[in-house]
């Protein structure tokens, strides 16, 4: 019956249609929600003690693999610097201006300023704008694949282009 | 059952011989019972998606995930409200914004690579008692400071 509904599936035949209904007559649903299902599997296997797979030392990285971990990646840079900065503010005795004045007069140079800034603005545009492509995803839209290479070379792009429009200012 | 039958007719690929073999044993059989007047078809265990509220009737994480693409669209706005018209009002906003996005990303994080259920669990402190003293100190800065939109100005014209 699984076996059945796979392969009609599989053709693009709409199983939704009346005639189809048929099929699943007798079905009965699982009688476990996938959280359950996923936490099984983590209990078994750890309680078994079994080494994992190897899977992203092996398996081909890709640019879309390599943008979204980049996109964890600076979600939680960014959390980060964010939880940082709170943490600072609650502890240090002096003001915000007073701290930047002390950096100031370090006299870093325009070039590791420029650094510092971009090591900034590059991962909240990039951020921002991956995180636009994924409101996409969410509404179902620029799934195929060429169309994600499209949008994710367009994120890199419109990333650096802020980034370095965003020193200039 | 009728449906196998079309199976073959469907399939343009052609089947595995070994298909035919299981598709044969999957057919249902029409039970012989002395007395019984209908054939009854032998039930399949499918996980069918639909019917899952059956076992847990929550819509809680559907209505999370919801939550969290409302708040990014959310804080999207925010930016360009908040360089064209910074005040109070954005800065706390943006601090209460900022730091409920990072508390649930953080948490998607979590549930990712955290199993276990007390790891889970003290995970999960760990990242609220996090995200109280970054919302604390935001709300500190905002108000015994410049202010969050103030700050990125001031380093910017550095």
């Amino acid at each position: 019956m699984a076996l059945l509904l796979r392969t009609l599936g599989r053709q693009s035949v709409c199983l939704a249609k009346p005639q189809y209904s048929v099929l699943y007559r007798h079905v009965a649903p699982m009688g476990s929600t996938a959280k359950e299902e996923m936490n099984k599997f983590w209990d078994k296997n750890s309680r078994l003690n079994r080494p994992m797979s190897p899977h992203i030392t092996i398996y081909k990285w890709s640019v879309p693999m390599m943008m979204s971990i980049t996109h964890r990646g600076t979600g939680v840079g960014l959390s980060g610097a964010i939880s940082a900065f709170a943490v600072a503010a609650l502890v240090l005795p002096g003001s915000y201006p007073y701290y930047l004045d002390l950096i100031h007069s370090l006299s870093i140079g325009p070039f590791l300023t420029g650094l510092a800034k971009f090591g900034i603005a590059f991962p909240v545009s990039y951020h921002t704008y991956n995180g636009i492509r994924h409101l996409g995803w969410d509404m179902g839209k620029g799934f195929k694949i060429p169309e994600v290479y499209r949008t994710g070379y367009t994120v890199i792009g419109l990333s650096v282009i802020t980034s370095i429009a965003l020193l200039m200012i | 059952m009728a449906a196998v039958i079309r199976l073959s007719s469907v399939c343009r690929r052609g089947i595995k011989p070994l298909f035919y073999q299981s598709t044969l044993l999957v057919r249902p059989l029409a039970v012989p019972h002395k007395h019984q007047e209908q054939p009854y078809l032998l039930t399949a265990r499918i996980h069918s998606s639909q019917n899952l509220q059956a076992s847990s009737n929550s819509k809680a994480a559907s209505l999370h995930w919801t939550a969290e693409r409302m708040l990014s669209v959310l804080l999207l706005a925010m930016g360009p409200v908040a360089y064209f018209n910074p005040g109070p009002v954005i800065d706390y906003s943006l601090a209460a914004a900022l730091t409920l996005h990072g508390h649930w990303g953080l948490g998607q994080v979590l549930t990712d690579y955290v199993h276990g259920d007390t790891k889970i669990k003290m995970a999960n402190a760990a990242l609220f008692l996090l995200s109280t003293i970054t919302f604390t100190g935001l709300c500190y800065f905002n108000y015994n400071d410049v202010g969050i939109c103030k700050a990125v100005a001031l380093l910017w014209s550095k």
